[in-house]
């Protein structure tokens, strides 16, 4: 199959937009439908090469998606207009949602229901942890690391901005050794 | 000048949100909590409105950002989150290609995955708890948990059977 990148800014718009409109439930499936099945900007290598990356990378990882992409593609006008595709829509819809939710928040009934909603999206962060952990349960020191983390940010609530470098320290030492 | 809080705190914290948005909820709850912008069961509240719309799941700050502040709030706040990760990507995208053989590269990405599982097993369990340690709480997470793992529904049905437990067990 040929691989056809975005032609010009308008396409890499609305690109960026349906995936951002349509992704009810997580983002990832959306972004991988839109741009390497349905229009093909990206094969599926590149797609996995370039959300790993932004996993990698600090802070949103479809944000930063839309700016390396964006970026390849247009340079700084392309970053920009990815992202600001990409944001649009469900920033006007999250506004739209929370203006409903202050409205009735004061009924006991609606906390309850958004309380349920709530704790269920911690029930699917939880799942995404198990995921993402499977691939270490046979790498002791990983698991140390992870029971590490977990206590002192989760348990002892220690200031991520502290447990953050020593444990990246720490694992950057056991990662060079081959223990992870 | 409320603004330039917002914007100073959530850009820090764009900046030690390795492993996305799940993994930074912890510091980020501890944030909205000590300003006095939300108690821990509203900052769950507002993660959930969060849930239920389309995008990517950084949209919670918004919401803080215009319960602080309205609309300017909601954007400084969203800008703030992204801005400076949006720089290290910027920067970053052509080293990792150019690196893409270098032992480092891979001893870094090697390091930073178990830290991003404790991170998000630390987020899930916070956010499991918005006001304190309940059973019912933690069931309607765990059975979502659950669901999650072992089916492959989209995960906005598992929040609308959360909405409906929730409606059941904790009014």
């Amino acid at each position: 199959m040929p691989i056809t990148p975005p032609r010009n800014l308008f396409e890499l718009f609305t690109g960026f937009l349906a995936i951002g409109a349509r992704s009810f439930g997580g983002v990832m499936p959306w972004a991988h439908r839109t741009m390497v099945e349905e229009r093909r900007w990206l094969t599926p290598a590149d797609f996995a090469e370039t959300i790993g990356l932004c996993q990698f990378l600090p802070g949103p990882n479809i944000g930063n998606a839309s700016i390396v992409l964006g970026k390849r593609w247009f340079g700084l006008s392309g970053a920009v207009v990815a992202f600001l595709g990409l944001m649009g829509f469900p920033f006007i819809w999250v506004m739209a949602l929370g203006a409903l939710y202050q409205e009735y928040s004061f009924l006991p009934e609606v906390k309850a229901v958004v309380t349920g909603v709530g704790v269920a999206g911690a029930g699917l962060i939880l799942g995404t942890a198990v995921k993402l952990g499977r691939d270490l349960v046979r790498k002791p020191a990983a698991l140390v690391l992870v029971a590490a983390c977990f206590g002192a940010v989760g348990v002892a609530r220690f200031s991520m901005y502290l447990v953050l470098p020593v444990a990246l320290v720490l694992a950057l030492v056991a990662s060079r050794r081959n223990w992870l | 000048m409320i603004l330039l809080e917002i914007a100073l705190w959530f850009s820090l914290l764009s900046l030690i949100a390795f492993g996305g948005m799940p993994a930074v909820m912890p510091e980020m709850q501890r944030l909205v909590v000590e300003h006095g912008w939300a108690t821990p069961a509203e900052f769950v509240q507002l993660f959930a409105v969060g849930q239920a719309a389309p995008g990517p799941n950084v949209l919670i700050v918004s919401l803080i950002g215009w319960k602080v502040s309205g609309l300017a709030g909601a954007l400084v706040a969203l800008l703030a989150v992204c801005g400076p990760a949006a720089v290290i990507s910027w920067w970053v995208s052509e080293l990792w290609t150019r690196f893409k053989d270098n032992p480092w590269r891979l001893a870094l990405s090697r390091a930073i995955a178990p830290l991003v599982v404790g991170l998000i097993l630390a987020s899930g369990t916070i956010l499991a708890m918005p006001s304190g340690p309940d059973w019912r709480t933690w069931l309607i997470a765990l059975a979502s948990a659950g669901a999650f793992l072992a089916t492959k529904v989209n995960p906005l049905w598992i929040l609308a059977v959360g909405g409906v437990a929730g409606s059941i067990l904790l009014s």
